[in-house]
């Protein structure tokens, strides 16, 4: 009889409960949102797309190649190279203004938000598309990507568009890295109902890798 | 002492004494002075300022600082990392390392390096932005004789070059020199 016994196997269901067995990172993937987005694009009419995110060569490429005018905002990295005192909630409304100058009519078609917003206070997020809404035309789409994970990296992954049905990110390192990570605010739907007013959420895909979706557009 | 048979044959001249004029090849020409500097591109040193407007027929590289316009529409404009541009600038191709608060107009090509910031608008038929490089504005990768062509206009597209033209073009995209200027206006689109 022998007396070596065989490892038991860990219990998966603490493990669960640890970051470092959530849902796989994000890398390239099959997105409906983008390409719900991007059929609402009709390239005869040039539209004008507003990029949130941080610039990147291939998604101006992609997007100018379906005739778009695009403007690049780049907010997350804007709004942290200001001093603190300036991004309080009282003066967000004259800092966008300066990072964000619209000219009277302009007017945009789609709008890349990426996973700005969980980069964003929640009042930070209400400014900006205050000052946004009303560029929106009653078709304009915005495309927003909600983490449900508990943490994020502390710089934000850049999104790329790998052609009109796949997004790819740079991935974020796994749990026990040197990457800085900070906690995700989990924005839900009914946040953003209350942080957007007079936006509503047209369309919603949950990924497994934890990631929402959304498609908002004007009531 | 050289020997001048060493010097006909092409043979390494020896060692000369220090201080002596260097031999003249009799069977070379001295070059004439104007073709010295025929194909050499002006710079504007990282301790130069300039306040104004700077024109020119040869490329440009800016280490410097420029406040003004920079119109070079058949030339190549290079801003290094040190260079600090408030300007718009019109050119046939214009690389960015440094800073520069306006609006870029090219005839062929923009291209906007990782160490660059750029604040403002950009208008060629290709863009290249580095990844890491700081900008803020808009991007129409088209021609900018297409998007100067006011209402009415023709254009020769059998060509298929554009010329820029420092008239409407440059006016309709830039809004001076302040940084991220808006987007032109655009008539809004109708919608059914």
């Amino acid at each position: 009889m022998s007396l070596w016994r065989a490892p038991e196997r860990p219990v998966r269901w603490f493990m669960r409960t640890s970051p470092a067995v959530e849902p796989a990172a994000v890398g390239a993937h099959r997105s409906l949102a983008l390409q719900a987005l991007l059929k609402g694009l009709h390239a005869e009419e040039r539209p004008a797309v507003l990029d949130l995110g941080p610039p990147l060569s291939g998604n101006i490429k992609f997007l100018s190649a379906l005739n778009c005018r695009v403007r690049v905002a780049d907010i997350h990295r804007s709004l942290i190279a200001e001093p603190v005192e300036k991004r309080r909630p009282e003066s967000m409304p004259a800092l966008l203004e300066g990072l964000l100058p619209l000219a009277p009519d302009e007017r945009f078609d789609a709008v890349f938000a990426w996973d700005t917003f969980d980069y964003l206070r929640k009042d930070q997020v209400a400014a900006l598309m205050a000052r946004l809404l009303p560029r929106f035309r009653r078709s304009t789409t915005m495309l927003v990507l909600v983490s449900m994970r508990r943490q994020l990296p502390a710089v934000p992954v850049r999104y790329r568009i790998v052609d009109r049905e796949n997004l790819d990110c740079e991935k974020p390192a796994a749990h026990g890295s040197s990457e800085p990570m900070r906690p995700c605010p989990q924005y839900k739907q009914s946040d953003l109902a209350h942080m957007m007013p007079g936006l509503r959420v047209r369309r919603c895909y949950l990924l497994r890798s934890g990631i929402q979706e959304y498609l908002m557009g004007p009531d | 002492m050289w020997n001048k048979r060493d010097e006909e044959l092409g043979r390494p001249m020896p060692p000369q004494q220090p201080g002596a004029a260097p031999p003249l090849p009799a069977s070379q020409p001295q070059p004439a002075v104007s073709d010295r500097y025929e194909t050499s591109s002006a710079a504007i040193g990282s301790s130069i300022k300039i306040v104004g407007d700077v024109s020119g027929d040869e490329d440009l590289t800016i280490l410097g600082k420029i406040e003004g316009k920079i119109l070079l529409p058949k030339h190549s404009v290079t801003i290094g990392q040190t260079g600090r541009v408030k300007a718009d600038i019109q050119a046939k191709f214009v690389s960015v390392a440094g800073e520069v608060h306006g609006n870029l107009v090219a005839a062929e090509q923009i291209v906007i390096r990782k160490t660059a910031t750029m604040l403002g608008n950009l208008t060629a038929p290709r863009v290249g932005l580095e990844d890491g490089c700081r900008f803020r504005g808009s991007v129409e990768m088209e021609a900018p004789a297409e998007k100067a062509r006011p209402a009415g206009a023709t254009v020769d597209r059998s060509s298929g070059t554009s010329s820029t033209s420092s008239g409407s073009g440059a006016g309709s995209s830039a809004a001076g020199s302040s940084p991220a200027a808006p987007a032109p206006k655009h008539e809004p689109l109708a919608r059914p």
